[in-house]
């Protein structure tokens, strides 16, 4: 029984004897795997992932979704250097049906539309707000039906047609296909969306190699075709 | 041989208690109990405790209101199909909360099977405190459902058959005689359903999102406090635990507090599942 359980706590997906394990945010499925396909991906919230290395976990790679748990493992000398590979942008999605008739992400504001966002402190949520702030559509707060603790919350009350409208991430947008619509946000309201990778400490040669190929025509070309913009190293 | 079994069995209820304990005590001694009290003043922890109690009342009133006569009449008839009928509404017992979520969206929800109907009636229900109550009757019911039935199943039929004979009409002989000896059952499965109710989160997050001060009842609250205000978050679990434990103690001292000797109260069903 004991060791049932013993094995069960083993079984945390953290690579085991794999070649190379990369730890990646949950917004980079579909793509970190597709970098290098003989790599072991660990997909999870950025926070999470990093409160696992600190807490022993052995990976070679870690891809976040924003700046600061990498750089709290930096202070900690658990991982070193830490480079911009893509960004994303933000989009308004509406149901497929548009029940509110939404035209352009400047019509948040009008009253009675049914808003979901992202919650406070939830990295979505918090760019979608410094978002409105940039485009002076504060007011669209008061539109707020629900506030979700992820992506997936948000877009899910979108796609099933409850919400009017919502904000998430262009690649999340596009990974939900026919079942939502998007409105672009302008340039100028964009909040800076960064997605950093480092080495976890020791450096690895096969870490390298994923790194090399992450910022090559390879993994360009993932990237792209997931909606992300890729950053020149 | 015999002090063996009984060292294993002594070990075995240790483990148990151990296992489930420990956790409960854990989140009191995560934080003091100075510091608990203050974080319920935390103006989230105070909105999310007045949506979950005024929801999980209203749709407690609800629950007796129907379950009630529902009950009582699945107690006394035997049709074709009643069994069908009891497993339907036992169903949400087991069923998983997002399954609850998500059947409640497809036949409540304003794209769902009632959508158009709902509308002509110029309602919306997903994201107002109606979803939540909703959503809490929904896997709260069954509870008392179950307690009911069993307890009008044991009021003894030649009572109500000799009040009857006595000339009692149908509401006095439900009102006098079958309600006041049902009572204790009743009550048990109404203080189980509450605890339930006031603890649900699976389908009300689905059904109902999460609005602070509108549809954020408290364990919505935990959830979404979990990432910033940690202590607010185990103040509230906190809280929800000594109201659970009240409501499980009224549970056992309903039937002492009575003559009635019907110890058949439901402690067995699953209940507290996420």
């Amino acid at each position: 029984m004991l060791a049932v359980l013993l094995a069960l706590a083993g079984c945390r997906g953290d690579g085991g004897d794999q070649e190379l394990v990369v730890f990646a945010a949950s917004s980079l499925t579909g793509v970190a795997d597709r970098v290098d396909p003989g790599a072991e991906v660990v997909f999870g919230g950025s926070n999470d992932l990093a409160a696992q290395i600190r807490d022993g976990a052995e990976a070679d790679v870690v891809l976040s979704a924003s700046p600061k748990p990498l750089e709290e493992l930096r202070s900690a000398q658990l991982v070193s250097g830490l480079f911009i590979f893509a960004s994303n942008r933000l989009v308004v999605v509406v149901p497929a049906a548009n029940p509110g008739g939404v035209t352009a992400a400047g019509e948040l504001t009008r009253p009675g539309l049914k808003l979901v966002l992202g919650a406070e402190g939830v990295p979505i949520g918090d760019y979608a707000r410094e978002s409105l702030q940039l485009a002076g559509l504060r007011g669209a707060l008061a539109n707020v039906v629900s506030l979700e603790e992820d992506v997936k919350g948000v877009l899910g009350k979108v796609a099933l047609g409850e919400a009017d409208a919502g904000i998430v991430y262009e690649t999340d947008a596009r990974a939900a296909g026919d079942d939502v619509r998007s409105f672009p946000v302008p340039d100028r309201y964009q909040p800076e969306i960064y997605y950093y990778a480092a080495f976890v400490l020791p450096r690895s040669e096969a870490a390298v190699r994923y790194l090399d190929r992450l910022f090559g025509v390879e993994g360009d070309a993932v990237l792209r075709a997931a909606g992300f913009v890729t950053v020149p190293p | 041989m015999n002090r063996l079994f009984r060292v294993l069995l002594g070990a075995a209820l240790a483990v148990a208690v151990v296992f489930l304990a420990l956790p409960v005590l854990a989140i009191f001694l995560r934080v003091p109990p100075g510091e608990l009290v203050a974080q319920l003043g935390d103006e989230r922890a105070r909105d999310a405790l007045l949506v979950s109690l005024k929801t999980s009342l209203v749709a407690h009133a609800l629950i007796l209101l129907v379950g009630t006569p529902a009950a009582y009449l699945l107690a006394n008839r035997d049709f074709r199909g009643r069994a069908a009928v009891v497993s339907l509404l036992e169903l949400p017992l087991v069923l998983p909360p997002a399954v609850a979520g998500l059947g409640l969206l497809a036949a409540f929800g304003r794209s769902g099977l009632l959508g158009e109907q709902l509308r002509f009636l110029g309602l919306s229900i997903p994201f107002t405190q109606l979803a939540v109550v909703l959503a809490v009757c929904f896997v709260a019911s069954p509870f008392y459902l179950r307690a009911a039935l069993s307890a009008f199943e044991a009021v003894d039929p030649s009572l109500l058959g000799a009040a009857r004979t006595l000339g009692a009409g149908p509401f006095r002989v439900f009102g006098r005689v079958a309600l006041p000896l049902a009572l204790p059952g009743l009550g048990a499965g109404s203080t189980l359903a509450f605890a339930r109710g006031l603890g649900e989160f699976g389908a009300t997050i689905m059904f109902a999102g999460s609005l602070p001060g509108r549809t954020q009842t408290a364990p919505l609250a935990i959830y979404d406090a979990l990432d910033e205000d940690f202590d607010v978050a185990l103040a509230l679990g906190a809280l929800l635990v000594v109201v659970s434990l009240a409501l499980l103690l009224a549970v056992k001292l309903v039937p002492t507090w009575t003559r009635s000797s019907s110890p058949s109260t439901t402690l067995s069903a699953p209940f507290g599942s996420r």
